[in-house]
């Protein structure tokens, strides 16, 4: 692929710009991480006092940090459990409905996604304490999913966007029930999308603040915790989690690469 | 409904139907009513109401006093009818004080202190900021990523992208935070060539700027905004710039006649998301100002709830967001010609 479009001189700015840009996304992380293995009792890296793993080992002995964790697995199974079917069945429908109903139905199925996430998370807490059921794990798995199905649903309908309807047709004139056609030709053939709409949805709500600090009540996520923390002052021990989000996405990330700069078979 | 049950046969179609049905009313509709019904009613503060009641008290046990010392009958009589007549008053009054009435009207918006709104006109101008910020530093890297570069790197500079973003939201925040902090690494390197004097607190204060806030929000949001634009760009046929250069154009003038043109779409997607993001945030206001700097209106709306446990009042401040951030997608699918269907991509 030509990419000799640039003259010399611009493409040195582009690398040079390029080399700034990664520089401010990764600067950060690496400070971040550095300052926990600093010995100073807050996280800092230019005052060292020697190396140490004393915070990981407070980070082992944090009960509400660890229960936050377990709070976040917990939200985002649940999330999972709402978002897929939901989404499934939202694309389903979609690509089977004509270009005028379907186009109204679209825009309120995609309209969570640019909702911004407070209000996501404002109008779940107002709703289900209509019910009687408070802020909660419950409510944040609710209103998380309320914008994670949206996500759900497009991965869903990209996916059946490349569908070959013949293959369904055909199996219903051979006399096969639809049923049958939908467990064994329209699902196993939507299985990758969900085994990748669930991590992404798993991932949203892991990481997911903005929505579950209004849901979440009297209750606490890993996210909500250490953002609470922060009011208090730093502390070395946020940093030990922060070492493991790198050290866990590095991991996926470099095996992404190698497997996808592998040369495919033509 | 007809094509559905054609498609997947009834029973299938009903229960796709049937998780759509729920999805929409108990996930999206029915909370967004309830959070602006919310908006639209108060209840009177109890206040005034306790006051009355204890005066009409202190008035019935005058009254009691003056009939139990009077011999007059009639009089009695009548001091015993004024007694039972304050009573009434009173016992309604007490259901009242119980049960404040609730009072329907636009007066959650319309009673926003000048501060409130001042606070909610700046959050949307550094909203708009952040974006404008935000489009002139992922434009290049977009352009890069999608155009100026082989595959190899494309794909290398693209997990570059995902890695931070992969990453907590919040504890990205938290790496500026520490960067940026009174005692945080800029002041120390600082501290190091005795520019500044850390000993006697005399630091430079980075997190009382709101530029602090704008720099951790553009870290924060930045893939929304890069995205987009290179979604876009990949389908743009390299022979138009080839053929642009050949035929003499300047590089800033291919960019401005040939590349943003076809960018379009996605310079759209990318500042609606950048915009909702950021004026939605609370998260990096939250942190990095920790109450030092000026207030964003999510702090706001998250001290109505859980405060002043004004759900109300904190109710109609989100709809005043909703309605803004609505507005301005609206304002830029028409500005630019995009469908909603090229945002959700």
């Amino acid at each position: 692929m030509s990419t000799a479009t640039d003259s010399p001189g611009a493409r040195l700015i582009l690398n040079i710009y390029i080399g700034l840009f990664v520089l401010y996304l990764f600067l950060p992380l690496a400070v971040m991480s550095a300052a926990a293995f600093n010995s100073f009792d807050y996280p800092s890296v230019t005052q060292w006092r020697g190396f140490t793993l004393k915070w990981f080992v407070a980070l082992a002995n944090d009960q509400r940090l660890l229960q936050g964790l377990v709070n976040s697995v917990l939200v985002a199974l649940g999330v999972i459990v709402v978002s897929i079917p939901a989404g499934l069945s939202g694309a389903l429908i979609l690509t089977r409905l004509g270009q005028r109903s379907g186009t109204v139905l679209y825009s309120v199925l995609v309209s969570p996604v640019l909702t911004p996430g407070i209000i996501l998370g404002i109008s779940s807490l107002i709703f289900w304490r209509e019910f009687g059921v408070p802020g909660g794990l419950f409510v944040a798995v609710m209103a998380q999913s309320s914008f994670i199905a949206s996500y759900a649903m497009l991965l869903f309908l990209a996916r059946l966007q490349r569908q070959d309807r013949t293959l369904e047709e055909a199996a219903l004139d051979l006399g096969a029930s639809h049923t049958l056609v939908f467990r064994r030709i329209t699902l196993p053939f939507l299985a990758p999308t969900a085994f990748t709409a669930a991590v992404v949805a798993f991932l949203q709500s892991f990481e997911n603040y903005n929505t579950t600090v209004f849901a979440i009540g009297g209750e606490w996520t890993l996210v909500t915790e250490i953002a609470s923390r922060l009011r208090f002052g730093l502390s070395p021990v946020i940093n030990v989690v922060g070492v493991i989000f790198v050290v866990l996405t590095l991991l996926a990330a470099t095996t992404y690469v190698l497997l996808k700069g592998k040369p495919k078979r033509a | 409904m007809g094509s559905l049950a054609r498609a997947y046969g009834r029973p299938l179609a009903l229960t796709l139907t049937a998780i759509l049905v729920l999805w929409i009313l108990a996930l999206i509709l029915v909370p967004l009513g309830a959070m602006v019904q919310q908006s639209l009613w108060w209840k009177d503060s109890a206040g005034d109401v306790s006051l009355t009641i204890d005066r009409l008290y202190n008035d019935i046990a005058t009254l009691q006093l003056d009939a139990g010392n009077t011999t007059d009958a009639g009089k009695k009589a009548a001091l015993d009818a004024e007694i039972a007549t304050k009573q009434g008053e009173a016992t309604a009054l007490e259901a009242k004080e119980l049960n404040p009435g609730k009072q329907w009207g636009l007066d959650n918006f319309t009673r926003m202190s000048s501060l409130h709104l001042y606070i909610f006109v700046r959050t949307i101008l550094y909203a708009l900021m952040v974006t404008a910020l935000a489009l002139i530093v992922c434009y290049p890297v977009a352009y890069v990523v999608a155009l100026a570069s082989g595959p190899r790197k494309a794909i290398i500079l693209t997990v570059a992208l995902i890695v931070p973003y992969a990453i907590n939201e919040l504890l990205r925040v938290y790496a500026w935070l520490m960067i940026l902090d009174y005692r945080g690494v800029i002041n120390g390197v600082l501290g190091w060539f005795g520019v500044v004097d850390l000993d006697n607190r005399g630091w430079i204060p980075f997190l009382e700027n709101p530029s602090a806030v704008f720099l951790a929000m553009i870290y924060t949001y930045v893939l929304f905004m890069v995205f987009p634009i290179v979604n876009t760009l990949e389908t743009l046929d390299r022979n138009q710039i080839e053929a642009a250069r050949d035929l003499g154009a300047s590089t800033a003038r291919i960019h401005r006649r040939v590349i943003i043109p076809h960018a379009k779409p996605g310079i759209a997607v990318g500042c609606i998301m950048t915009f909702m993001l950021s004026a939605g945030s609370y998260s990096v206001p939250a942190i990095m100002t920790r109450g030092q700097g000026g207030d964003w209106f999510s702090q706001l709306v998250y001290r109505q709830f859980f405060e002043s446990n004004n759900w109300n009042m904190g109710s109609a401040y989100a709809v005043s967001l909703l309605v803004v951030c609505t507005a301005f997608i609206l304002l830029m699918m028409r500005f630019f010609g995009v469908g909603l269907r090229d945002i959700a991509k």
